[in-house]
C-alpha cells in the first residue's frame, strides 16, 4: 500500500492515511454468507431428492407460512446476542399475548381489532420486563434472568387458560396466517419488510453502531457516551415486540390458542441467529445472514415434513444444525468456509 | 559461533500484512547479564519477545541458543528451552491461588494415581517465594495480591520451569518507587544465581539501576548495544528517538481566561468529600495526589461515570448536573480514561470507527450514519494526533501502545468542548511519545480548551500545570499555583499524616 509521508515543521513525519477501503473480491466472497447460500441450496437438493411436492413455486411458496412466524423474532434475537446477552424467555412471551389476545377476545368481550393490539402491547411489556431486570441486575447474567421470566411467563399463560383452549375469531383474523397479497403469502411480506428495516437500523443507524460497539466493549462504550442500559432496554422490548407479532400469525395460522403454544421457539430462534453468523461472544452478526438461516432452518423442517418424518425428529435436525453452526467456524477447513 | 552467548539472535525479520514489525535486527545475552531493551513505543520490543517466545516464528533470521542454532515453533517449545517472560499485563489466574498460578501448566503429580500433589506445590512455591525474599502466601488468592506481589508471583512461575533466559516486558510501569526497588533486588538475586535477564523499559532509573549492556531499537529496525556506562543519557535519547529532545515540557503560552468551571463541596460518601476548586479557560489544571486519594472518583464524577451525593457544579456560572457521561459530553466536556485498553478503545474496531464512537450523532443525520463524513472526521482527527498506520480501517489492536493513546486523544477532539479531563495520560507511554502528547496537550489548552490532569508523575505535574491540586484521603490538602510549587510542598500535602496509605 503507498501513503505520502512528509515531514512537518517539528520533523515529526506527517502520515497521510488512507481513508478509501479497496473491493477485493477475494474479502467480497470470503464471507460466512456464501457458506449460508451453499448449505441453502444443499437443502434444496436433499429436500428435492426426497420429495417430489418440495421443488415447485407454490410449495415453496406455501411452505414459508409454516415457518416464518416465528422467524420476526430472530431480529432481535441476533441485536440481543450482538449485545452479548440472551433471551429464552420469548416462545412464553408469545405464549402469553396469544392466550391474553384470545381470552380478552374470548372471555372479556373486547373487540377483536382491540386484542390484537393487546397482544403486541402485551409481548413488549414482557420484553421491558426483561430489558429492565437485566439492566438492574447487572451481576446475573441474562442467561438466568430470562429462564425466570420464561418459566413466569408459561406460567402466567397456564393460569389464565387452564390448560384449555381458545379460539373461534372473526374470520378476518385468519388473513395473518393464510391471507394472500397479489399472490404473496402475507407473512412473507411482511417478513422481507421487517428484514430490511432491521438489516438498514442494525448497519445503517447509529442506534445499530453503538449495538455493536456494547456487544465488543460495554465499558468503552459507556465511557464513549453510549446509552448502554437504555439501548438494552430497547432491544429487549424489540424482542417482545416480535414476539407479539409471532403470537398473531401462529395463533391466526392455528385458528386458536392454548398455554402450551410456542413452546421451545426460543432455542429455533437463537439456532437461526447462530446459523446465520451472530457471535454469541458479541458484537458480530449480519441481518443477511439470519434470513438465509431462517430459510435453511425453515425449509428443512419443512421438507422433512413433507415425508412424514415426525416432529420429535424434527428436534434431533434442529439440535444438530446448531451444534454444526457453532462447531463449524472452529473446525479447520479450508480458508473459504471460514466465518469471519 | 561463540558459545559465550546463552542467547544470539541474528538477522531477525518479522513481517505481518502490511508492516514490517522487525528488520533485521540483532542481539545478544550473555551468561549471567541484566540486559536492558529500550525503544519507544512501537519500536518492535513486543514482536522481538514474541520471536524468542515462539508466539510469531520469524519470516527470516536466526536464533542461537547456547551456540547450537533452534526454531521455536510453539510458546511450549521456548518454555521447555528455559525460556520465560513475564509480560507487561500480568496473565494470570485472578481466582486461583499461588501455588495454582506458579504449577498452572507444569502441575507436580502422583506418577501412579494422577493425583495432584498439593502438599509438594505449596512447600515448593514457598520456598521458590522465600528464596525470593518474598513473605507471599502459596494458599492466598492471586486476586487479593497487590500489582507488584502478582509480578513476583510471575517471576516465582518462570523459576519453576527451570527458565534460564527470563525476559521481563516493562515489569516497573505499575510498581510504586518502593515496590520497584524490591523488584530490583529480586532481579539481581536472579541474575547471581545465573539466570540471565532481558529487562524492557520505559524508565530510564531501571536501566541505570540495574542493566550492563543496553540494546535499542528504534522503528523495528536494530540501533545499537552498549554498555550502560559508555554512552551518556543524551545519545541514549537521540539512539530511541531519532533526534534530540532539548526539552520534554513546551514553554507555556496558553493563557489564563475567564473561569468556566465551579466545584463546590462536591461530595460522594466512602469515597471523597468537600471538593471545591476552579477551572479557567486555557488553564491547565494539575490533580495530584496518592493511588487511592480519589482523584479519579473526583473526575469520574464530573463526567457522569458515577454520581455525587452532595454539592454543585457551576458550568459557565450555571449550575448543572450531571448524571451520565451523554450529559456531560453535551456539556462540553471530555475524559480520557486511565485504562485505553479496557475503557477506551473497542481493541478490535478499527480507527476510525473508534475516532467516530463518541461523534455518532454529529456524523449522522435523524439517526442515519454517515460513512462518508465518519471517514473524513477520523482521517481528519487521526492525521492531527499523527496516528502510525497505513489506513484508518486498520484495526486498533494492531497498533503500538502510544499510537493507541493517540486514537484515544483523537476520540476526545471529535466535538466542540470546554473542558478536557485528561487520567494519567502518559501512563506507559515512552519518552518521544510522552513529549509528543504534552505538546498535544499545551496545544489545546493554548487553543483556550480548560484541562484538567491528573499524574502520579511529579515531573509531569509540575512542568505541565498552571496550578496545582493536591488530594488526601478524598480531600483537597492544598491548591497551589505553578510558581509556589514544589516537590517537597506536594509531597507533603500528598503524603497522609496517618501513614496508613502506601506511598504511590
Amino acid at each position: 500500500m503507498e501513503h505520502k509521508t512528509e515531514l512537518d515543521n517539528q520533523g515529526y513525519i506527517q502520515r497521510s492515511l488512507l481513508d478509501k477501503k479497496e473491493f477485493t473480491f477475494k474479502g467480497f466472497f470470503l464471507q460466512w454468507e456464501w457458506m449460508l447460500v451453499i448449505i441453502l441450496i444443499a437443502v434444496m437438493i436433499i429436500n428435492a431428492t426426497l420429495s417430489p411436492y418440495f421443488l415447485n413455486y407454490p410449495s415453496l411458496r406455501d411452505g414459508t407460512m409454516t415457518f416464518l412466524d416465528k422467524a420476526f423474532i430472530v431480529f432481535p434475537m441476533a441485536m440481543i446476542m450482538i449485545l452479548r446477552d440472551i433471551d429464552i424467555s420469548v416462545g412464553s412471551t408469545v405464549a402469553l399475548s396469544s392466550v391474553v389476545m384470545a381470552t380478552m377476545y374470548n372471555s372479556l368481550g373486547v373487540p377483536m381489532e382491540l386484542a390484537v393490539v393487546i397482544c403486541l402491547v402485551v409481548g413488549a411489556l414482557c420484553g421491558l420486563i426483561n430489558g429492565l431486570l437485566i439492566i438492574k441486575f447487572k451481576e446475573l447474567s441474562a442467561v438466568i434472568i430470562t429462564l425466570g421470566t420464561m418459566i413466569l411467563y408459561r406460567g402466567i399463560a397456564y393460569v389464565i387458560l387452564e390448560d384449555q383452549a381458545s379460539g373461534n375469531f372473526p374470520e378476518w383474523f385468519g388473513f395473518f396466517g393464510w391471507g394472500y397479497v397479489y399472490g404473496t403469502p402475507f407473512v412473507l411480506i411482511l417478513f422481507i419488510c421487517v428484514a430490511i428495516v432491521f438489516g438498514v437500523i442494525l448497519h445503517k443507524s447509529t442506534f445499530g453502531r453503538e449495538i455493536f460497539a456494547i456487544g465488543k466493549n460495554p465499558t468503552a462504550s459507556r465511557f464513549s457516551g453510549v446509552k448502554v442500559d437504555r439501548i438494552k432496554v430497547i432491544v429487549f422490548v424489540l424482542a417482545g415486540l416480535m414476539a407479539g407479532v409471532t403470537a398473531l400469525f401462529l395463533t391466526s395460522r392455528m385458528g386458536s390458542t392454548r398455554p402450551n403454544v410456542a413452546n421451545m421457539y426460543e432455542l429455533d430462534v437463537i439456532a437461526m441467529a447462530a446459523l446465520g453468523g451472530v457471535s454469541t461472544a458479541g458484537g458480530k452478526g449480519k441481518i443477511i445472514g439470519t434470513v438465509i438461516a431462517v430459510f435453511i432452518i425453515g425449509y428443512l423442517q419443512y421438507g422433512l415434513g413433507l415425508i412424514n418424518i415426525p416432529a420429535q425428529t424434527l428436534l434431533i435436525v434442529v439440535g444438530a444444525l446448531l451444534i454444526f453452526a457453532v462447531a463449524l467456524p472452529k473446525v479447520r477447513l479450508p480458508k473459504i468456509f471460514r466465518k469471519k | 559461533m561463540s558459545e559465550e552467548y546463552v542467547l544470539e539472535l541474528k538477522g531477525i525479520t518479522k513481517e505481518f500484512p502490511g508492516v514490517k514489525a522487525l528488520d533485521n535486527v540483532h542481539f545478544r545475552l550473555k551468561k549471567g547479564e541484566i540486559h536492558a531493551l529500550m525503544g519507544e513505543n512501537g519500536a518492535g520490543k513486543s514482536t522481538f519477545i514474541k520471536v524468542i517466545t515462539g508466539v510469531h516464528p520469524p519470516n527470516a533470521g536466526e536464533l542461537f541458543l547456547n551456540g547450537k542454532n533452534v526454531q521455536f515453533t510453539s510458546p511450549l517449545d521456548a518454555q521447555k528451552n528455559g525460556i520465560a517472560a513475564i509480560y507487561q499485563h500480568v496473565t494470570n489466574y485472578p481466582d486461583l491461588s499461588v501455588t495454582e498460578n506458579i504449577f498452572m501448566g507444569h502441575e507436580k503429580v502422583h506418577k501412579g494415581t494422577k493425583r495432584l500433589l498439593w502438599k509438594e506445590m505449596h512447600a515448593e512455591a514457598r520456598a521458590i517465594l522465600q528464596d525470593l525474599g518474598s513473605s507471599i502466601d502459596p494458599k492466598e488468592e492471586m486476586g487479593s495480591l497487590s500489582v507488584a506481589q502478582q509480578q513476583i508471583v510471575e517471576i516465582a512461575k518462570a523459576i519453576s520451569t527451570n527458565a534460564k533466559i527470563i525476559i521481563m516486558d516493562e515489569p516497573t510501569a505499575a510498581l510504586t518507587a518502593r515496590e520497584s526497588e524490591e523488584l530490583y533486588k529480586i532481579t539481581e538475586r536472579l541474575r547471581d544465581q545465573g539466570a540471565s535477564i532481558i529487562f524492557i523499559s520505559h524508565r530510564f532509573e531501571d536501566m541505570y539501576r540495574l542493566a550492563s549492556q543496553v540494546t535499542v531499537f528504534r522503528d523495528s529496525k536494530y540501533i545499537g548495544t552498549w554498555g550502560v556506562n559508555d554512552i551518556s543519557h543524551e545519545q541514549l535519547i537521540v539512539a530511541m528517538v531519532g533526534r534530540e529532545i532539548t526539552q520534554v515540557f513546551p514553554t507555556k503560552t496558553n493563557k489564563k481566561g475567564e473561569k468556566i468551571l465551579e466545584v463546590k463541596e462536591l461530595g460522594k460518601i466512602g469515597y471523597y468529600a468537600d471538593i471545591s476548586f476552579t477551572l479557567h479557560k486555557g488553564e491547565i489544571l494539575g490533580l495530584t495526589g496518592l493511588v487511592g486519594a480519589g482523584r479519579t472518583e473526583v473526575c469520574q464524577s464530573l463526567f457522569g461515570i458515577t454520581t455525587y451525593d452532595r454539592g454543585e457544579v457551576f458550568l459557565k456560572g450555571k449550575k448543572v448536573k450531571i448524571r451520565d457521561p451523554k450529559e456531560s459530553m453535551n456539556l462540553g466536556i471530555r475524559y480520557l480514561p486511565e485504562d485505553r485498553q479496557l475503557q477506551g478503545l473497542v481493541l478490535d474496531w478499527s480507527i476510525g470507527r473508534n475516532i467516530a464512537l463518541p461523534a455518532l450523532k454529529e456524523l449522522s443525520r435523524k439517526g442515519w450514519l454517515s460513512e462518508k463524513k465518519e471517514a473524513s472526521l477520523a482521517k481528519r482527527l487521526a492525521e492531527k494526533v499523527n496516528v502510525k498506520a497505513n489506513s484508518i480501517f486498520d484495526l486498533v489492536s494492531s497498533l503500538s501502545g502510544g499510537n493507541q493513546q493517540k486514537v484515544s486523544v483523537a476520540k476526545l477532539l471529535t466535538a466542540d468542548l470546554d473542558i478536557i479531563i485528561l487520567d494519567e495520560p502518559t501512563k506507559g507511554v515512552d519518552v518521544g511519545a510522552k513529549s509528543a502528547i504534552y505538546e498535544i496537550i499545551h496545544d489545546l489548552a493554548v487553543q483556550g480548551y480548560s484541562i484538567i490532569m491528573i499524574s502520579s508523575e511529579m515531573p509531569e505535574i509540575l512542568g505541565m500545570s498552571d496550578r496545582i491540586v493536591v488530594m488526601r484521603e478524598g480531600r483537597i490538602t492544598k491548591i497551589i499555583e505553578q510558581k509556589d510549587a514544589t516537590q517537597e510542598g506536594i509531597l507533603e500535602a500528598a503524603m497522609s499524616e496517618s501513614k496508613k496509605v502506601e506511598i504511590g
